[in-house]
């Protein structure tokens, strides 16, 4: 093993496990901020640091220390103690490594070296994700039961009763779209959807698998505890659920497991269905091809994109009301200089690329910063689409998350497998 | 008979409707266009920025009491009890003593309230025979940091003006 083998290594892993966890902070204020637009309200807005509020993310801190220096209670009547604690550590840990097998950009080809851009390099790809998903969820049930709380084991209860009624129906969609790929690997999956479908349309999962995708999304959905499907933690029937008897950091890791769990289920959709980190019409290799235009596109869109950013900032980071010297306004002023000085960053460092580094190495890393960007901005998408429809959407009886399931996705998902199987047979 | 029957028309069960999916994507564009007019401009939104933007109160609100005064600044106040009497929470606590300025026999040595206590109904207003106590002061947030700032003597009652002109207070009165 080499020292570029190694760095490469902790690389793959640093970005496996911290980027999940940075997210968390980005999706509670998406979701925060988020549910106050959707509802034509404001949501947090005030907490600061010397007068800068960063448009709310300051607020995630304040919640971080708060939960931090809570008192951490375990309630007197709870006999298991050692399953009161592992279950919140089961959830998170599950949804964090879930993450491990999610390709966040193609092969990168150093030499004559392949690294697989994975935090673990394994074959297995959605077997692995399926296995460690379908785990999570005993820490919902455990926590549920070993609260020893009516409305803890109720909660617990109705985890089991969904994950037997979203399970089936993903997994057949899955196998659906394993017969299209013909593969269970993760990177395979998502180089396959840079081709180009009659030569025009990008092969992404979505435009193969049509009903796929919609009955996937769904068991998603239910998969991560959200809206509509969050019912093992009701608010207005059963209090909180499987952790209502939790306090301090062990909410806190139920929380973060949530949306840890958000965030890798919605890269698991974008790998399988969204195109994963291919950047739609620009394969791999096209990119490559073309790194000196792509560079100098970026270089020329970047600033437009900036100044756009930047009236945006202007308009909308000030006081809603007479104030004398307004403080928002300094603050977008320090705002706005920050985003040019990153600006400014990018573009020294891709004229050093184009001037000193062409055609080598710098080539496929710049692909490889490329297409990583384009998965999470994907990413963020999906966890956009996660946080609209919590807003949109109200919760479904457990009975009726049952029908669906049963009666409605997975009849639809056998159809599917079985149409797919004929048009693969037939044409390929 | 002749009353009138309106039919309701039940919704939700035609075929498209049945799907749930296409009624969900139509919410999902109501919420989002919510969503991007708040992006665009956040002046948009429906909210008061409230400790600095105050709510505007009508005459009728009930906000803290305050003791009114005679035209030479006497207090009206004639220390009946009726208040005191009438009042549900019992947060009213008068100690009347000999009047001295002549408008009258009595008047209050001590008026406390207990705004902990208050629940705001405003039964002491109506029944005070002398109009001497109103809530009309605007006041509609008392806060404090401990129990016995809530309590309130005679000093903060006059101290606060009526926050509306008289026309307009009689209107609610009446």
């Amino acid at each position: 093993m080499s020292l570029l083998d190694i760095l490469l290594i902790l690389l793959r892993i640093a970005f496996g496990a911290f980027v999940p966890l940075s997210f968390v902070a980005v999706l509670v204020w998406m979701e925060r901020r988020g549910a106050g637009f959707f509802q034509d309200r404001a949501g947090p807005n005030r907490c600061h640091v010397m007068g800068f509020r960063a448009g709310g993310l300051i607020q995630n801190l304040a919640d971080g220390v708060k939960l931090i220096f809570k008192e951490d209670v375990v309630p007197a009547h709870i006999t298991h103690k050692f399953y009161f604690i592992l279950a919140p550590m089961l959830v998170f840990v599950t949804a964090l490594l879930c993450f491990a097998v999610i390709p966040f950009a193609d092969v990168l080809v150093i030499g004559s070296k392949e690294y697989i851009m994975q935090a673990v390099p394994l074959d297995i790809g959605i077997l692995w994700f399926l296995a460690i998903v379908g785990f999570g969820v005993y820490g919902i049930i455990l926590a549920g039961w070993s609260s020893h709380n009516k409305y803890g084991v109720l909660g617990g209860l109705r985890a089991a009763s969904q994950v037997i009624s979203y399970e089936i129906p993903m997994g057949l969609a899955l196998v659906s779209l394993l017969v299209v790929y013909g593969t269970v690997n993760m990177t395979e999956i998502a180089q396959y959807q840079g081709q180009l479908l009659f030569g025009f349309i990008p092969m992404w999962g979505v435009v193969v698998q049509p009903l796929g995708v919609i009955i996937f999304i769904i068991a998603a959905f239910a998969e991560t505890n959200r809206t509509p499907f969050d019912l093992a933690e009701g608010e207005s029937e059963i209090v909180a659920g499987f952790h209502v008897e939790y306090s301090s950091m062990k909410f806190a890791l139920f929380f973060l497991g949530e949306y840890v769990a958000m965030f890798v289920s919605s890269a698991l959709i974008v790998t399988l269905y969204f195109g994963s980190f291919q950047i739609p019409w620009f394969a791999t290799e096209t990119l490559l091809f073309y790194a000196t235009e792509v560079a100098v596109a970026i270089m020329v869109g970047l600033p437009i994109g900036a100044y756009f950013f930047a009236g945006w900032i202007r308009k909308n980071n000030k006081s809603h009301y007479d104030r004398p010297n307004d403080p928002r306004r300094r603050e977008a002023t320090v705002y706005i200089g920050l985003l040019w000085l990153m600006v400014m960053l990018v573009e020294v460092v891709l004229l050093g690329y184009l001037v000193f580094a062409q055609n080598g190495i710098a080539d496929r890393l710049l692909v490889m910063i490329l297409q990583t960007g384009t998965f999470l901005i994907k990413t963020t998408m999906m966890c956009f689409v996660y946080v609209w429809v919590r807003w949109t959407l109200p919760r479904f009886r457990y009975d009726q998350l049952q029908k669906i399931g049963w009666e409605k996705l997975m009849p639809l998902a056998l159809l599917n497998i079985f149409i797919t199987s004929a048009v693969i047979v037939s044409f390929g | 008979m002749g009353a009138k029957i309106k039919v309701v028309e039940r919704k939700g069960k035609t075929f498209f409707e049945q799907l749930y999916l296409i009624e969900i994507f139509k919410g999902m564009a109501v919420t989002v266009g919510h969503f991007f007019r708040n992006l665009r401009d956040n002046s948009n939104l429906y909210v008061r920025h409230y400790p600095e933007v105050k709510p505007e109160i009508t005459p009728r609100w009930r906000g803290r009491h305050r003791l009114t005064l005679h035209e030479d600044g006497s207090i009206k106040c004639v220390a009946c009890f009726m208040c005191q009497t009438n009042c549900p929470s019992e947060c009213i606590m008068i100690e009347a003593g000999e009047r001295e300025d002549g408008v009258s026999e009595k008047m209050p040595v001590k008026f406390e309230i207990d705004l902990l206590e208050c629940i705001y109904c405003g039964y002491c207003v109506e029944a005070c025979p002398m109009d001497a106590i109103r809530m009309d002061s605007g006041v509609f947030s008392v806060t404090s940091s401990n129990r016995e700032n809530m309590m309130i003597g005679i000093a903060e009652l006059i101290e606060p003006p009526g926050a509306f002109n008289e026309d307009e207070y009689q209107k609610g009165v009446g």
